[in-house]
Order: C-alpha cells, then structure tokens, then sequence
C-alpha cells in the first residue's frame, strides 16, 4: 500500500524523467562541454591525453583570424537576404491562399515538399541547376534575355554566396507561408466586415487590421526563422564548400573545417560558442521585444 | 444569378493561378525526376531538353542493380531513421503525457528548456559527440548517429505532442484507476491508442529527420559501411562530377520516401509543423 501511494505520488516525474534524462546528457551538457573545449586545446593528437587550459587564447586567435570575419559577414547576408525574402514571398502567397478556391489546401501542403526535402538532395539539385554550362538556370535566364553570356554561379567568388541563398530561399518559402496562414486563418472575420461597412479597402484592412494582430506571430516566425537560416549547414557545404576560397563560408562551415579537417576540436568550439551567443542575444532581443508588447 | 457565375469564373481563374506557381516553383523536382531519365548524351544538349526526349533508366540500372553499393547506403539511413524515430517515441509520448496531465513542478521551465534546445546549432552538439563517442569507442555505430538524431528530434515531439494529450477529456485515468490499472497500465492501455494520429506525425517527423542527416553522419562516421545515403549522395558528387544523370536518379530514390510519406500524411504534416513552433 506504501509503495503504490509513493509510484501515485511521484509518477508524473516518471514519466518525464527519461526524455528529461536525455535531454540532459545529451543536449545540456554537450553545451557546457563545448564552452569547457573553447578554453583548453583538444585536437585530435591529444584527444585522450592531459589538456591544458587556455584561457581566451582560442577567442583571441580566433578573432583575429581574417576568415573568421569573413564568415560572420556572409552569415549576416545570408541570413538577412534569406530572411527578407522568405518572409515576403511567403507572405505574398499566404494572403493568396487565404483566399477559398478548389484545390487550396492540397495546393499549400505540396509545396511543403520543398522544405520537406532532405537538404542535401536539394542542394545536389540546386547545384545542377546552377552549373555554368548546362544549367538550366542559366538556360532560363538567357532565353528571356536577362542574361547574355551563362553565369558560372557556384564557382565564382561574386555570386556563390548568391546562389547558396536562392537555394535556401527556396527551402524556406513554404514553412513561412504555412505558419503566416495558419495565423490568417484564426484571425475573426467580423472585425473585416466591420472595416468593409466603415470603408475601408482592402489596403487599409491589412496594414490597420492584419499586421497588428498578426504580430506575435509574425515576430515569433522571424525569431524562428534567422535562428535556422544562422545554423544553416550542410546546404553551403554541398553546394559550393564554403568555396571559392571563403567567399561562401558560413560560421558553422568555418567551425567544421577548424574542427573536422584541421582537427583543432577546441578552436571550432570557439566558434560554435560564439555562434550560440549571438543566438542566445536574438532570442534577448525577441524576449525584450514581447515584454515591451505586454507592457502596452 | 450573374453574381454566381462571375464567383466561379474567379475562383477558377484563382484555382488556376495557384497551380501555374505551384508547377513553377516545385520545378526542381521535376527537373530532378526528369534529368535521371536521360542518358549521358542528352545531358548536355543545347538547348536542354525540358522533356526527356530518349528515356533512359540506365541511371537507376546502373546505380542500384549492376552497382549495389548503393543498397548498403539505403539500408543504413532506413536503420537510422527508424532507429531516431522509435527512440524519439519512446521518449517523448511519456515525457508529452506527463507535461500535459500530470501535476509537476517547474513545467514551465521544462518547456521553455524544450523550445531553446531546437535553436541549437547542430554543429555545436558534434564536436562536444564527436569526443564523447569516440572515448566511447561509438564512433561509426549505429548507437552514435540515432542519438544524435534524437536529440533534434526530440524537443519538438514532446512539444508537438503535448496538445495531443491535453485536447483528451478529463478523468479519463480516473476511470481506469477505479477498474484497479494504475496509472502506467493506463496510459499505455488508454491513454497512447486515444493519441494514434499524434504519434504518426511525430514519427513520420522523426523519420524524415533521421534519414535526411547529413551533419552528424559526416562528423560522427568514417566508414562508408556504416555511413547513410545522404553521405553516399555526397561521396558521388565528388566522384561522378558531371555525370548528373546518375546523380539524380540517387537523389530522386533517396527522395521517394519523403514524397511517399508526404503524400500519405499531409494534412497531419502541416498541422504538425504549425503546433510545433507555435505553441506556447
């Protein structure tokens, strides 16, 4: 009788503690233990030898390593062009789906398909259709007369930046539609109507109507969105290899080479760690930004 | 009786616009499907054929029949992904459950402890994984690689999950108490059939995840024994350079489960993603 009034007691932690557990060993320390690496000098020499600390040595060498600042600035493009146009294209399409016509939602689920791709297939793609000399980019863009001689897209250091994020673009087009319209969709229909007999057109209802209420939503999906686009990986490695030289080269692309073909564990901790601060300072700012929402 | 038909003719013209955008912008996939199906010549005709015109299905004869090569690279991301996608169930029903219906202290802190690990930077984990599963002599393991895709997964199955248990009426475990289960019995007897269509989102999710992997099987595999077909997919590049044709057929049979789980759960799908990062 003891027993079973202790398991009813305590069960609900039962049945969260293996998940809690996991989470536990496998996400909350990793991050400790990737902040500990950033301050001593694992490579894969000593990896099972004696490290020493180091102190901000990493930082230090890193930061004033040129390719470090490279990388930050293409990762601020990459996001920043991603984003804008992710948003607004997804946007666009949202409010034309939100609109009933046959065949909608079926419609809205398959362009998921390219979000829902595994990226290195879309990036295998992308990287066929941007080929110089046979791509069909190229092809398309020449035959409208946009362009006159073919671009060589992933392979030269002006535009391979360009071509990584109209890839990603397009990966992330979907899931900005998807989430916009589901906000439009439980949005009350009557404060419309109410707009239409006060005439109001169609402009006025969406900047006096849709954007303020759509709001929270619109800040947690640009939140969402520029922590991903940052973190974005394996489609730059596949595409261009954070080539040529560094004109492509992300922040996580950077901590890859320092880490796995360099084999300085600790310096590509460095970055990582440096990463997670500017990712922990925008999900502040997104915080500070729904207080101040409150507050109003 | 004009007003009828002028909707008509609008939602129509409506209708017609979404699937002319619709074809434009899924036109990767099918510039996937359709350069698989050409052989090596018609790859580089100028202008490109934007219907193969000679199909050929020697891409996938030779990629899968003549060399099977790649069958070992299909079958170990089918291991993985099954593998994350039971291992993430395993873990996340119970832990969804008892952050929905049982009374727990510091719930809140759990769940915002759930939405921040999504946002980590996947390369972040590899290196501090890397050093543990190497110690651990699990570098090249199965084991290493479904962890590892567990811990993307698993945030967002608890959290997609949650609203699933909460929408159950109440009492429900009272009732099942009373009849002399307790409570495991009843969440397992009761509780988990009422949630079916939540666990096949969050599986389908799971599977997805595990057998698109790229970062850790790079970083967490040396040995092209173990490594999935994502790696395989790379490998190629390097070694097929222009041969786009077998490329393809690759990438489009590393796509079908994607497209097939797709077409068969699409309305849990876009649900899913939508309760996934929304919620709370």
């Amino acid at each position: 009788m003891a027993f079973s009034k202790f398991i009813n007691k305590w069960s609900g932690y039962f049945f969260i503690l293996p998940g809690l557990l996991f989470m536990i060993f496998f996400l909350v320390f990793p991050i400790f233990y990737n902040f500990l690496l950033s301050f001593q000098n694992v490579t894969l020499l000593n990896l099972n030898g004696e490290h020493a600390f180091v102190g901000f040595a990493n930082y230090v060498t890193i930061v004033s390593d040129g390719t470090f600042a490279v990388s930050f600035q293409n990762s601020v493009i990459f996001t920043f062009l991603c984003i804008v146009f992710q948003f607004c294209i997804g946007f666009a399409l949202a409010l034309y789906f939100n609109r009933k016509f046959p065949g909608r939602d079926f419609m809205r689920s398959i362009l998921l398909l390219a979000w829902m791709l595994p990226t290195v297939i879309t990036a295998t793609l992308f990287k066929w259709m941007m080929a110089g000399d046979y791509g069909v980019v190229n092809y398309f863009l020449q035959s409208l007369g946009i362009l006159d001689k073919p671009i060589y897209w992933l392979t030269e250091a002006k535009t391979a930046l360009y071509g990584t994020i109209i890839a990603n673009i397009w990966i992330g087009v979907p899931f900005n539609m998807v989430i916009l319209l589901a906000g439009l969709q439980s949005l009350p229909e009557h404060l419309y109507e109410a707009a239409k007999i006060d005439g109001a057109g169609r402009f006025r209802q969406f900047v006096n109507i849709t954007l303020p209420l759509l709001r929270p939503t619109i800040l947690i999906l640009l939140m969402l969105g520029i922590i991903y686009t940052f973190k974005v990986f394996d489609l730059v490695l596949i595409m261009t290899g954070g080539g040529p030289v560094n004109a492509s080269t992300l922040l996580p692309i950077y901590a890859y080479k320092l880490a796995f073909t360099q084999y300085d564990l600790s310096l590509g901790a460095t970055v990582a760690s440096i990463m997670f601060m500017i990712l922990v300072a925008i999900a502040m700012v997104y915080l500070w930004f729904m207080r101040k929402e409150e507050q109003l | 009786m004009t007003g009828v038909r002028k909707n008509k003719y609008v939602t129509i013209s409506r209708t017609f616009i979404a699937v002319l955008f619709t074809m434009a912008f899924l036109f990767p996939i099918y510039w996937m499907i359709a350069t698989s199906l050409k052989p090596t010549s018609d790859l580089f005709a100028n202008p490109p054929h934007l219907f193969p015109k000679n199909v050929s299905f020697a891409p996938y004869a030779d990629n899968f029949v003549k060399n099977q090569e790649m069958l070992g690279y299909m079958l170990n991301s089918f291991i993985i992904a099954s593998g994350t996608m039971i291992l993430t169930l395993i873990l996340a029903a119970p832990a969804a459950y008892g952050l929905a219906r049982q009374s727990i202290r510091g719930k809140a802190l759990i769940l915002i402890l759930l939405l921040a690990t999504q946002m980590l930077p996947g390369i972040m984990l590899s290196m501090p994984f890397f050093i543990a599963f190497s110690k651990m002599q699990l570098i090249n393991s199965y084991p290493a690689l479904i962890i590892a895709n567990t811990t993307h997964s698993l945030p967002f199955a608890i959290l997609v999950l949650r609203p699933y248990f909460l929408t159950l009426p109440g009492g429900l475990e009272e009732a099942a108490l009373i009849d002399g289960s307790n409570k495991f019995n009843a969440f397992w007897r009761i509780i988990l059939p009422l949630v079916k269509p939540g666990l096949l989102t969050v599986g389908a999710f799971c599977f997805l995840w595990g057998w698109g992997d790229f970062l850790f099987a790079l970083t967490l595999t040396t040995n092209e024994l173990i490594r999935p077909l994502s790696l395989g997919l790379y490998k190629f590049i390097g070694e097929y350079g222009t041969e786009w044709n077998n490329l393809m057929a690759v990438a489009s049979v590393a796509a079908l489960p994607i497209i097939l789980v797709f077409f068969g759960l699409q309305k849990y799908i876009v649900g899913g993603l939508v309760s996934g990062s929304m919620k709370d």
